[in-house]
């Protein structure tokens, strides 16, 4: 099971933001503010912070071990079988959200842009343009991601910076509407939508320095939160806290007011969509190849290509389920919320007892792995 | 051998097969001439004797009952494919309109627009609609509905304009201004320059919504006139209260009214009377600065306004004597400064009595005095009510710096 060690750290940061950053960010300032009103900005802070903590945990396992993914270290730690119902849940919450991954950005598609197209379709082609991806090693997979970065940031940050010249400051006070709002709810939905970075515990087993996996985290949760923040500022600067409420999609209302100076392009929106469909493609790229990386490693095979193709009716059906528009969100935020429980208390439970089992990777492995490099 | 060649020839097939899909279309496309662009779209309400039948479309007696009695008529302007000049104009093609006009009734603005489908050969596309006119008697009535629509279609932009007019708005969409040979682009770019003169505030579709979301603000649109030219005026500034419009104000109070918001770019010009002479200057804004600040007096909300503004003379009356004379423009800026907050008294006095808080003081209440607006008002309704017995405390200053060139 020995991985060949090539993810460098700017890699592992590189997949975990581009994996973070996906379908969710068209509405993520309405989530927010339907939470807090106008703290929607201080509550994505402290969502952002859930999230930093969580990946904290999952460095924290991928220190103690650095050459193990979560479906294999949790069966030394929980013993066999508790640890592999464990995996088959993560499997299964990972193949449940690619196909809300699919599903939500096929309802933006059917209704913003390609409005003739069935749903079926675009979900379709999503999810088999991930499926093929998926047949690449992890080496590829990560490289992929560092590729397509860049894309994903730079017209983000254009639009946010561009769209500014609409805000008003006064509709981002008060900052903090203690006293009101759903604080804790609204911080844990926001969390969910980070739940991607999970995937780190993947990564880790092949990453050159597994000890910088910290960094890397801390990197990329600043550069996704960061992100995250901005657009929610910029909603709620420009649309105000009451009109983003009735926005269904707010970010892609504003790459749609938003237009180049001198009217080299009067609307952003078809620049923004071409950029959210590389960062959804990312996105499901990333939980697709977690869900079938992690069926081959639960069945201890040594490939996961046959899956690739496999799971895709599994998925696609998944995505089928919601049966309206309405559904797919409550479908999204339900799950993501419940998901929290595999992606932050389950590692947690599993540090805890790696700590008090004294549980660490055999140090006659260790030793093993550096002699042979 | 003979295995490694099939080998071969089925990669091919297989290949050949990935790359079928390429060769399939676009599920949405439509070309450019087979569909019918909307510019405009002006909404009245329907005329009596105008006998237009509605067909039933999207109503049928009985069984999917017509949402209410009242008809509104619209216009659309519609693109000609091909008739829109792209570029400098030959003349040559002077005599074809590049618009064709076409107009119909129906109960809300979505079952006028299939109506209006129902009649026209091509799909009807939005994503070009820059303006909507409103009439007056339309606005007066409430927008809602029509907000409703134009907010879940897709192909709206937030940076359309929405306009009312004094009168019918089809007359409006029929006006054929010389400067530009598509009106409603003529339309548009009024509007637009009108932000860019100091003339307007910044009023589009999407800040429209905006505001009339707000708890602590209500919005506005420019009115609009057609003037004998075929011209069109920006006539006013029509208030509301919600999506229902209340009230105009006039030209110049629209240009204190930017005063009172602080907007930078100066544009209206004031006649005022020079302090102990005869005759008058006209003096015009050149930049605009405010500040609003909500505080909390004896347990009550107060605004606290400072306005400045910085002015030029531009022309002087019946031969005054010379303005070279010590102390006398900071007499006239004084003066400038009277009248000014009696104008914006008078704005407030008119908004407050019909509970339409254009300013957004609310919205400064809220954001400042947050503990004040969550035990005391919290919704719309309370903060109109409130609003109507708002103190508003204005402090106007101005500062006149040129005279043009003339000395004296």
């Amino acid at each position: 099971m020995e991985t060949p060690r090539e993810i460098t750290f700017l890699q592992a940061a590189a997949v975990l933001i581009s994996t973070i950053i996906g379908v969710g960010v068209l509405s993520l300032p309405v989530i927010a503010v339907k939470a807090v009103d106008t703290g929607a900005p201080l509550l994505t802070f402290i969502g952002t912070m859930i999230a930093l903590f969580s990946l904290g945990i999952l460095a924290a396992l991928g220190k103690r071990f650095p050459r193990k993914s979560i479906i294999h270290y949790s069966e030394d730690i929980l013993g066999v079988w508790i640890g592999r119902v464990g995996s088959v849940a993560i499997i299964f919450f990972f193949a449940v959200l690619s196909a809300l991954t699919a599903r939500e950005f096929g309802e933006v598609v059917v209704t913003a842009v390609l409005r003739n197209t069935p749903l079926e379709v675009t979900v379709i082609v999503m999810l088999a343009l991930a499926a093929i991806s998926c047949r690449n090693d992890l080496s590829t997979f990560s490289y992929i991601h560092l590729f397509y970065l860049p894309f994903i940031l730079a017209p983000g940050l254009l639009i946010v910076a561009l769209s500014l010249q609409n805000a008003e400051l006064i509709n981002l006070q008060p900052i903090a509407p203690v006293h009101k709002g759903h604080w804790f709810y609204g911080s844990l939905t926001i969390a969910a939508l980070f739940q991607g970075s999970f995937i780190v515990t993947m990564i880790i087993p092949s990453m050159r320095h597994p000890a910088r996996t910290s960094i890397a985290c801390v990197l990329a949760i600043i550069v996704s939160g960061g992100l995250y923040l901005l657009i929610v500022i910029a909603s709620v600067a420009i649309f105000g806290a009451e009109e983003t409420k009735m926005l269904i999609w707010p970010t892609l209302e504003l790459a749609r007011m938003t237009s180049l100076p001198a009217n080299v392009l009067e609307r952003l929106d078809i620049l923004f969509l071409a950029v959210w469909v590389t960062a959804v493609f990312t996105t499901l790229f990333s939980t697709y190849y977690f869900t079938i990386h992690s069926l081959s490693n639960l069945l201890r095979l040594r490939d996961h290509k046959m899956f690739s193709l496999f799971l895709l009716p599994i998925v696609f059906v998944l995505a089928m389920v919601p049966q309206n528009v309405m559904d797919t969100y409550r479908f999204i935020l339900t799950i993501g919320l419940y998901g929290l429980i595999i992606t932050i208390g389950y590692p947690a439970v599993l540090l805890i007892i790696a700590i008090l089992r004294k549980k660490r990777e055999d140090q006659h492995d260790r030793e093993h792995a550096q002699k042979t490099p | 051998m003979i295995g490694n060649t099939h080998k071969k020839h089925l990669n091919i097939v297989l290949i050949l097969a990935l790359l079928l899909p390429f060769l399939t279309g676009c599920w949405d496309r439509t070309e450019i001439e087979t569909r019918a662009n909307i510019l405009g779209i002006a909404i009245d309400v329907s005329e009596d004797n105008q006998q237009m039948h509605e067909s039933e479309v999207n109503h049928m007696t009985g069984i999917f009952p017509e949402p209410n009695k009242k008809l509104i008529q619209i216009t659309a302007q519609i693109a000609v494919p091909g008739r829109i000049p792209l570029g400098p104009e030959s003349g040559s093609n002077g005599s074809q309109k590049p618009v064709w006009l076409v107009s119909t009734v129906g109960h809300t603005l979505d079952d006028a627009i299939l109506n209006l489908q129902q009649e026209i050969a091509d799909r009807l596309f939005f994503g070009h609609l820059r303006v909507i006119i409103v009439s007056n008697e339309v606005a007066r009535k409430g927008l809602g509905d029509l907000n409703d629509y134009l907010r879940r279609n897709p192909e709206v932009r937030r940076t359309a304009w929405m306009i009312i007019s004094n009168g019918r708005a089809s007359k409006v969409m029929e006006s054929s201004p010389q400067l530009e040979r598509i009106p409603t682009l003529y339309l548009s770019a009024m509007m637009e320059n009108a932000v860019s003169l100091g003339k307007f505030p910044r009023a589009f579709l999407g800040l429209f919504w905006s505001a009339s979301s707000k708890l602590g603000q209500e919005p506005f649109l420019p009115v609009v006139e057609v003037k004998r030219h075929e011209n069109t005026e920006i006539s006013g500034m029509a208030y509301f209260q919600g999506d229902r419009m209340v009230g105009v104000l006039q030209p110049l109070e629209i240009g204190f009214y930017m005063a009172v918001m602080g907007i930078k770019q100066g544009g209206y010009s004031a006649f005022t009377p020079v302090p102990g002479q005869p005759g008058s200057v006209l003096v015009r804004s050149r930049s605009r600065d405010a500040q609003i600040d909500a505080v909390l007096d004896h347990g009550q909300p107060k605004i606290k306004l400072f306005i400045h503004v910085e002015a030029d003379i531009v022309e002087k009356t019946k031969n005054t004597r010379s303005l070279n004379q010590p102390g006398l423009l900071k007499d006239i800026s004084a003066e400038v400064s009277d009248r000014g907050k009696n104008t914006i008294k008078n704005i407030l006095a008119m908004t407050q009595k019909n509970g339409s808080d254009i300013f957004g003081f609310g919205e400064h209440v809220r954001a400042k005095l947050p503990d004040y607006w969550n035990t005391h008002i919290k919704t719309k309704e309370n903060w109109r009510k409130k609003f109507k017995e708002l103190d508003v405390e204005i402090n106007f200053t101005t500062t006149i710096r040129r005279v043009g060139m003339r000395l004296g």
